[in-house]
């Protein structure tokens, strides 16, 4: 780590010109907050290979080329089907001229190519809440696509346009400078354009039936998290925040698009889809190993829904690496919390009898571990397990 | 302007690594030994200063053997982060720390974290095993690189050795290449190194 790789990823980003929330927020009140001026654009065709668009959309080609094989997309093809069909429901007759792929990265981020390649982020649709949350995204991207943004950008930023070009071939600028920090100043969106595609997200959320107002609760849930890294600057640059800079404002804002009528927020439904790789995406939100944002959002998550024992157990397991005073007997009610749900993950014994076995209580750590081993016997560390259930033995 | 002489940084930053040819005995900050018996290429990055020591045999790209020698209570096990930057006036990232205590799987953990800044890992194997002299775990992952988009297998070896001073020191060696032909090739040269592996007392 740390050398110089060929990271085509960060030109796919630089070029994407993503997205989710980029450009300021101070462009958005130049709008009316209303949607009575937003029209959906005309379906448009593929632009002539000869054509700056043309070549823009090939580069593209290219680059989902390499997503399609990347072992970081998800295959999973309900869960793909899902999403086209959200996708559907929001775009209408641009539908075939989308596709989605699900990626599996801890980070909050969604990004459209000018080709119709839509990229989400699996950090992202761990944090949406509802249904209408995801939309919310996928809306305002469908906004930068159906008026073809990118390709306004390009021409507008000749110069930059070059660079990205350089950033592609250098590669590995970002392990350096951070990738999207660098892509998202040199890449951003106008204000005018995040403002366009919010107005545009929404009147698409309305159009699908969806509660529009959910789009403003993605930016402040955002919000949140991000707090707790501290600094006057919070939320406005770092980690997420330089592609996605937010503020009260924008939530205003999209709040006012929304008005009043309540439509379908769809939790259930969305949490039934994202149900077979949830457990993973805490997982890896776990690995990120910066704890206290991840309290954040393991706190939301369960202020919602108190018996959710994935998060339970996700929750348990930052406090039991975290141990700082008191997080052990935290890491302990969440597990025994977790355990007694229904369906808990295995994953939330072995932990359970970790805590046990470091506080040599041998009896409560062979019942868990054997739990364990009854749930998951072909784990990765079973024989270790097993061998410390052969020493407990008198 | 300031952009293109931040990229220009960037370029000239990545330039400074260096590499040479490593053989014979080895000393890993001035404490942990291996013997080289085939001829491992050391990569130096100017850029940072590593607490461990990077060594290949094709190209970091493709592989690489970390070794770490006597990380003390408090040190990162890892000083350059890949991805994300932060609000500059933002609380410090919390980095994969080595402290006392740690039980095999909290080093596992550690472990695993400084691999998932890379992308997607998950742990395939965990077993007790003996590196340096010294009752550790051994532990082998798949990694998901997002740079590049490769399948890697890695393996990595960790263990705790008690210390008169420190109260405890960490040594460990972790090779990583891709799943495909490179990791089954290149690890019997990876596993004799390790094997090799122990620790120079110091005369205090």
């Amino acid at each position: 780590m740390g050398m110089p790789m060929t990271d085509r990823r960060a030109f796919l980003r630089s070029a994407c010109r993503h997205c989710v929330g980029l450009g300021a927020l101070g462009g958005l009140s130049a709008f009316a907050a209303d949607l009575s001026g937003v029209k959906v654009p005309q379906r448009f065709g593929r632009p002539a290979i000869d054509t700056d668009e043309g070549g823009l959309w090939g580069l593209m080609d290219r680059e989902e080329q390499r997503l399609r094989r990347s072992p970081l997309t998800i295959h999973d093809k309900a869960f793909r089907q899902y999403l086209q069909d959200i996708v559907c429901k929001l775009a209408g007759d641009f539908c075939p001229d989308i596709r989605v792929y699900p990626v599996r990265v801890p980070h909050f981020n969604a990004m459209m190519a000018p080709n119709g390649m839509m990229v989400v982020w699996s950090g992202l649709m761990l944090r949406a809440q509802n249904e209408a949350q995801l939309a919310a995204v996928l809306g305002h991207e469908l906004g930068h696509y159906m008026e073809r943004h990118t390709v306004e950008q390009l021409r507008a930023q000749k110069e930059h346009a070059v660079l990205s070009t350089l950033v592609g071939l250098v590669g590995g600028v970002g392990t350096f400078l951070g990738q999207i920090s660098l892509s998202a100043s040199l890449f951003a969106f106008s204000r005018e354009h995040e403002g366009r595609a919010d107005r545009i997200g929404v009147r698409l959320m309305k159009h699908g039936g969806y509660d529009a107002r959910e789009a403003a609760n993605v930016w402040d849930n955002l919000l949140q998290e991000m707090k707790v890294t501290g600094g006057k600057e919070a939320g406005k640059s770092g980690d997420m925040f330089d592609t996605h800079p937010t503020s009260a404002g924008r939530r205003d804002e999209l709040l006012a698009l929304a008005g009043g009528d309540a439509g379908d927020k769809g939790e259930a439904r969305y949490r039934q889809a994202i149900a077979p790789m949830r457990l993973g995406w805490l997982q890896d939100e776990v690995k990120r190993g910066q704890y206290e944002e991840s309290l954040v959002l393991f706190d939301r998550m369960l202020a919602r829904d108190a018996k959710d024992a994935e998060v339970l157990y996700a929750r348990g397991e930052v406090y039991r690496l975290r141990e700082d005073g008191g997080d052990v007997e935290r890491a302990l009610a969440d597990l025994d919390r977790a355990s007694r749900l229904p369906r808990p993950p295995a994953e939330t014994f072995r932990s359970l009898g970790l805590i046990h076995k470091e506080r040599n209580d041998r009896v409560a750590a062979a019942q868990a571990f054997q739990s364990y081993l009854a749930q998951a016997p072909q784990a990765a560390d079973a024989a270790m397990v097993r061998s410390y259930l052969t020493e407990f033995q008198p | 302007m300031k952009r293109l002489l931040l990229l220009l940084a960037a370029v000239l930053l990545a330039a400074c690594t260096s590499m040479g040819k490593v053989e014979g005995e080895q000393v890993i900050n001035e404490r942990l030994v291996v013997h080289v018996p085939g001829g491992w290429n050391r990569v130096v990055d100017r850029a940072e200063k590593a607490p461990y020591e990077s060594w290949t045999q094709e190209g970091i790209p493709l592989d690489h053997l970390r070794l770490w020698g006597a990380v003390r209570p408090g040190q990162p096990l890892l000083t350059k982060w890949a991805t994300f930057s932060r609000a500059e006036d933002a609380k410090e990232r919390r980095v994969p720390t080595f402290r006392t205590g740690l039980t095999p799987e909290k080093l596992v953990r550690l472990f695993e974290e400084v691999y998932a800044t890379a992308g997607t890992v998950t742990i395939t194997r965990v077993e007790p095993t003996l590196f340096a002299g010294h009752k550790g775990v051994r532990f082998e992952f798949t990694l998901a690189r997002r740079s590049d988009d490769l399948d890697l297998r890695g393996v990595a070896w960790v263990a705790v050795r008690p210390d008169p001073y420190w109260g405890e020191e960490l040594y460990a060696a972790s090779f990583v290449a891709p799943k495909l032909s490179f990791y089954e090739r290149l690890l019997p040269m990876a596993e004799e190194v390790v094997k090799s592996a122990r620790v120079r007392n110091t005369a205090i």
